[in-house]
Parts: structure tokens; C-alpha cells; sequence
């Protein structure tokens, strides 16, 4: 009974106030004054999660449209200039089960079109130039999750089983993650692990594949701390350790030979920074990257957050540098033991611009999103030679979301 | 790996300075359940945002455990 209205507490003070509202209510009103003991005992609800389930069941639609631009003619030796679009739906529904349960299940469709660098080559003046995979590719990638999660007083526990399948791959992943709060409730620790069991089978198409069937482990480990730092103000750093062992390469290349192992770990950092009179959240995030691969990157990312009466607003932008890893070479090196060609390897830098939008029109939220990257070698912090076909694309997003009890 | 372990001991140096820090009552909190100090905007854009990257940049992880593969990458 606590726990349920601690819950209510909780959701009523997120679905109900504006910010700065929860300390008039807390004067105002009696009941939140009899709930205060109770309210203070509960963990810091700003963070992953708050530790009740959600008071309201959701179900959400979204659809996005991924789209790289064509390759210029001036890096194009063969093949079409048509590079990927790709179609995602995401469909979800997420509801209480019970006093300290929630239940979520999310299905994806990803509708991708278009051809891929195959591998690099040099024009008649000398230049490296790519030849692609010819007309159009089509594959469809379907995946089903489920996500079960249980709440306590001091923090909460998540399992995730998802499984996705496409043409040509195959995967089956587990996860768990938990995150408890210190005594004060102004820290919260977060833990998770996952496992995903991958299989690759190529399809023959417009490309000869020289495999039939390999596999691919991935673990990966993450560990969190969030601390409140004021009424405004909460930051967050984290450590991530990823292990994969199995078929790395990239079947559809033609020179491509990378190590069966990789070991990948990133340290993040946030911060938001709430401004009262301007009614908006300063976003800041950082994230440095380092592999055995030889492959370290820096990302930056900054935001605000501005809430008008239904609605808001958030324009972002983002970038992001990485350098080269050891076998890469912008023609791949086929006398070494490892090598690639894939302008994912190389060095550059890429700026992301964006902006998100919501409307809340009683039970139901609309969201919009539009986003530009484009990415260049110039644009990097770490030397290294420009790969030829580097990606620039836009993402839109629109999406709609229904609560109810 | 060096540069890393570096950043690693700071933060968690900075991390133990936050043990000082004045908390919070639960009644002064309502700026921090604003939307716009989540770490995610949702859950799903989170999972698509990240999905995009990790298949066109060389790097991954940060925000959690990573999620199941895709032959997208």
C-alpha cells in the first residue's frame, strides 16, 4: 500500500506538475504534506527510472526515415550512386503489472533499399575511387523484445530477451540491468550486462560472398552513477566494456579481413542543468571511445530543452571524431594479415544537427524529429588518409504515444 | 587503453568530491523530473539513435549494455 502510494506519488508529480510546481504542491496541499515522510524516503526519480511501476499503460507508434545521400560521381569508379534508405516502424505497448511489476513488449521492422560500397579502387587520375554493389539491395529486419521489470523501494531490475532476424543474419540477446540509490537518495548506481548469439548466412546477389555460415558472441558489461548535485543540476559518468568473438568482417566487401576478436570500452559522462526562469535544460554528454583495433573517438553531444505549455522543444547538435583503425587502409592491403577498405574504420570527424519536438494533447503525445550528418576527414581530430565513401544521411522521425489507465 | 584508465581514475575522483554535496529533499525535486533532464529523450529513440550510429560509426557503448546485433554493421 505504501509502495502503490509512493508510486502514485511519484507519477502524479511527474505526469501532473510543471517544474518548480512539485514544492507549491508540497506547501499546498495536504495530502502531498501527509505523503512528504514517505515521498523523501523514495529513491531519486529523476535518473534511469523511477522505482514504481508506470502508473499507465502506453502504446506508441513510430515511424523513421533513414536516408544517405548518393555517392558523388567524382568517387564513383562503378556500381549505382544510390547508397541505403532504410524504413523503421516501432510499435509498443508498456503497462503495470500488479503493485511492483511493468511489462513492455517492442516489435521493429527496418525496410532497408539501396547498394554499399563494395570496395575501393584507384580511378585513371589516380584518385581511390569505390565501386558498389551494383542495383539495389533489399533486406527486411524484423525484432520482437520483451522487457520485464520489477520495482522496490530503493531500485528497480530489468530482463530483456529480444530476438531479430533478417535474410541474412540472425540474433538472440539476453539482458539484465539494475539500478539502486544510496541511503540519501541522491545517487543512483546502474549495472548491466547483455549477451547477443549472432549468425551470419550471406545471400548471393548482386555480389559473389565467399562464406556460408559464421558466428558471432558479443558480451557487454556497462557500470553507472548518477548524482544529484542540486534542485537544477544532475550529472552522470559511466564505464562500458564490450567482448566479441567470432566473424567481425563484413561479408559484402570484398577486401575485407578483420581480427575474430574485438574488446571495445567507452567511458561517458553527462550533465543537465535546469534553468528556471527560462523554463529549459541545458543537455551536455561526452563519450571517449578506445578498441584493440587500434580505433579511439571522441563524441560530443549539447542540447537544450525548452517547455512552452504542451509543448517542446529541442534542438541538438552533436560531433564526433575517430581515428583510424590499424588495418585500414583506404585501398585495402592485401599482404597484410588483417586488412579493410570500409570508410567506417577510417579517421574524420561528423556534425550532427537536429531538432525534436513534442505536443501533448490530453492523453496523447506527437513527436517530430529531423536530423542532418555529414561527416568529412578534414573535420577530424586524428591524421589519417580521407576514405572515398564517407557517409552523410538524414533522419526523420514522427511518432505518436497513448496513455491510459 | 592508457587514456582511458586515465579519464577512469578522474572521474571517479570527481565522483568522490560529490560526497560532500548538500542532498536534495524529495519536495525540491520536481526540475529534475523534467523531461529535459533525462539522459534519454525515450527509450525507443534511444534504441534507434543508437542503432544508427553504432552501424555507421566505428565505435559503440556508453549509454549501457550494448543490445543484440543486426547485419547492419
Amino acid at each position: 500500500m505504501v509502495l502503490a502510494l509512493q508510486g502514485a506519488a511519484v507519477a502524479a508529480i511527474k505526469k501532473r506538475s510543471a517544474p518548480g510546481e512539485t514544492e507549491r504542491l508540497q506547501a499546498k496541499s495536504p495530502l502531498m504534506r501527509a505523503l512528504g515522510a514517505s515521498v523523501a524516503a523514495l529513491p531519486a526519480y529523476q535518473g534511469a527510472l523511477a522505482d514504481a511501476p508506470p502508473e499507465f499503460t502506453e502504446v506508441g507508434l513510430r515511424y523513421s526515415r533513414y536516408s544517405e545521400d548518393n555517392l558523388a560521381s567524382d568517387k564513383l569508379i562503378a556500381g549505382s550512386r544510390e547508397r541505403y534508405d532504410i524504413d523503421v516502424t516501432q510499435l509498443w505497448i508498456e503497462a503495470p503489472v500488479g503493485s511492483s511489476w511493468s511489462i513492455a513488449l517492442d516489435v521493429q521492422n527496418d525496410y532497408m533499399s539501396g547498394a554499399s560500397p563494395w570496395f575501393v579502387g584507384t580511378t585513371v587520375e589516380g584518385q581511390p575511387g569505390v565501386i558498389m554493389s551494383g542495383a539495389s539491395i533489399q533486406d527486411n529486419r524484423v525484432e520482437v523484445g520483451v522487457t520485464t521489470r520489477y520495482f522496490w523501494a530503493d531500485g528497480n531490475a530489468g530482463f530483456n530477451v529480444s530476438h531479430s532476424k533478417e535474410d541474412d543474419y540472425e540474433a538472440l540477446a539476453l539482458s539484465f540491468d539494475v539500478a539502486w540509490n544510496s541511503a540519501d537518495n541522491a545517487r543512483t548506481w546502474s549495472l548491466s550486462a547483455s549477451n547477443s548469439d549472432d549468425k551470419v548466412v550471406p545471400v548471393d546477389g548482386n555480389i559473389p560472398v565467399f562464406i556460408d555460415r559464421e558466428d558471432l558472441d558479443t558480451q557487454s558489461a556497462y557500470f553507472g552513477v548518477s548524482q544529484i548535485l542540486s534542485r537544477t543540476a544532475i550529472v552522470r559518468v559511466g564505464l562500458s566494456y564490450t567482448l566479441s568473438d567470432g566473424y567481425l568482417s563484413d561479408p559484402y566487401k570484398l577486401f575485407d579481413q578483420r581480427p575474430d576478436r574485438h574488446r571495445r570500452s567507452a567511458l561517458s559522462a553527462g550533465y543537465r542543468k535546469f534553468f528556471t526562469e527560462a523554463q529549459g535544460a541545458l543537455q551536455f554528454d561526452y563519450r571517449f571511445y578506445t578498441d584493440d583495433w587500434g580505433t579511439d573517438s571522441h563524441t560530443v553531444e549539447l542540447a537544450w530543452h525548452q517547455n512552452f505549455n504542451r509543448t517542446t522543444l529541442m534542438p541538438y547538435l552533436r560531433y564526433y571524431s575517430q581515428s583510424e583503425a590499424d588495418f585500414f587502409g583506404v585501398t585495402a592491403d592485401l599482404n597484410a594479415d588483417y586488412y579493410a577498405d570500409d570508410y567506417r574504420l577510417s579517421s574524420y570527424g561528423a556534425f550532427t544537427a537536429g531538432l525534436r519536438g513534442t505536443v501533448q494533447i490530453g492523453d496523447w503525445q506527437l513527436e517530430g524529429q529531423l536530423e542532418r550528418y555529414e561527416s568529412d576527414n578534414k573535420w577530424g581530430l586524428y591524421s589519417g588518409e580521407a576514405a572515398p565513401a564517407l557517409v552523410d544521411f538524414w533522419r526523420a522521425t514522427v511518432g505518436i504515444t497513448w496513455r491510459f489507465d | 587503453m592508457k587514456n582511458l584508465s586515465i579519464l577512469t581514475v578522474l572521474t571517479l575522483s570527481l565522483l568522490s568530491g560529490c560526497a560532500g554535496i548538500e542532498p536534495v529533499p524529495a519536495w525540491e525535486r520536481g526540475y529534475l523530473a523534467d523531461e529535459g533532464m533525462q539522459w534519454q529523450a525515450t527509450a525507443r529513440e534511444a534504441k534507434l539513435e543508437g542503432h544508427v550510429y553504432t552501424s555507421k560509426e566505428a565505435s559503440t557503448g556508453g549509454a549501457g549494455a550494448a543490445g543484440g546485433g543486426c547485419g547492419c554493421n
